[in-house]
């Protein structure tokens, strides 16, 4: 059943597709279009460079009046972001208008990477190094970028054991 | 030399917005919104201006201020200034719009 959240998903996959951000992918589930999978790329020249982090955004019949739920399903080591992978983001929250999209969304997250608001710790031992030893934070990040790799590499090998079978 | 036996004027228009596109539904505000598309509603469909000029689908930004009474896109005050119908839909519904036929 087409809904005008499910439209407005379908406009927001286009716009991907022609016009895609830098750094940053998504697409809807094969089967569901209110729950999509993405990837953001660490950034150049941050502690994230080069991982590639997975996650999930669950939207609702009420998109875009209301903001969908994302969370990291890859570990992520991040000052506003909670040991679920669940993001602490004020666009996410309060601050939510409904002019965002999925590029939007993905792109602000993205840059949360390299600024995190240390204001409003969701891990708050990341909030901690972040302050207060900028080298240990470093090291712990640069942990989870190389545990984003695996990740890839785990299901790319399960797609390759399905072919076989 | 010559004499003039016929003269016609041609009318273009289009909204005085600074962006045409509705940002809520992302379709362009001459067009319906997608709620009313789907249902068919394409004539009912009006376009609203804010004090700050920005506009959109009356539907849209009447669904958002019942949350958040600010304009989505500069986070000011939300104040209507204006709404309006949308002249060529109108036309075409009611059959006045043939193309190159004189109304």
């Amino acid at each position: 059943m087409s809904t005008p959240a499910r439209r407005r998903l379908m406009r927001d996959f286009k716009r991907l597709q022609q016009d895609p951000p830098a750094g940053v992918s998504a697409a809807p589930t094969e089967n569901n279009i209110m729950i999509w999978n993405a990837v953001i790329f660490g950034p150049h020249d941050t502690p994230f460079e080069d991982g590639t982090f997975k996650l999930t955004l669950e939207f609702t019949e009420e998109y875009p009046n209301k903001p969908p739920t994302v969370k990291f399903v890859s570990k992520m080591f991040h000052p506003n972001v909670y040991a679920d992978g669940g993001i602490c983001l004020d666009i996410l929250q309060n601050r939510w208008s409904p002019t965002y999209d999925v590029a939007a969304i993905l792109t602000s997250i993205q840059s949360l990477l390299d600024e995190p608001n240390p204001n409003s710790p969701a891990n708050s031992l990341a909030a901690q190094l972040y302050q207060e030893n900028r080298r240990e934070y470093e090291k712990r990040v640069a942990a989870i970028v190389e545990q984003s790799w695996l990740n890839f590499q785990d299901e790319d090998e399960g797609e390759d054991m399905k072919k076989d079978t | 030399m010559f004499t003039l036996k016929k003269w016609n004027a041609v009318a273009m228009w289009s909204w005085d917005v600074e962006c045409d596109t509705c940002a809520i539904c992302r379709v362009q505000v001459m067009d319906a919104c997608l709620r009313c598309q789907g249902e068919n509603k394409q004539d009912d469909c009006v376009v609203i201006w804010g004090e700050c000029n920005h506009s959109f689908h009356n539907c849209c930004m009447s669904l958002w201020v019942k949350q958040n009474n600010r304009c989505p896109l500069c986070q000011q005050e939300w104040s209507t200034q204006a709404k309006g119908v949308n002249f060529t839909r109108l036309l075409i519904s009611e059959g006045r719009w043939a193309g190159e036929q004189e109304v």
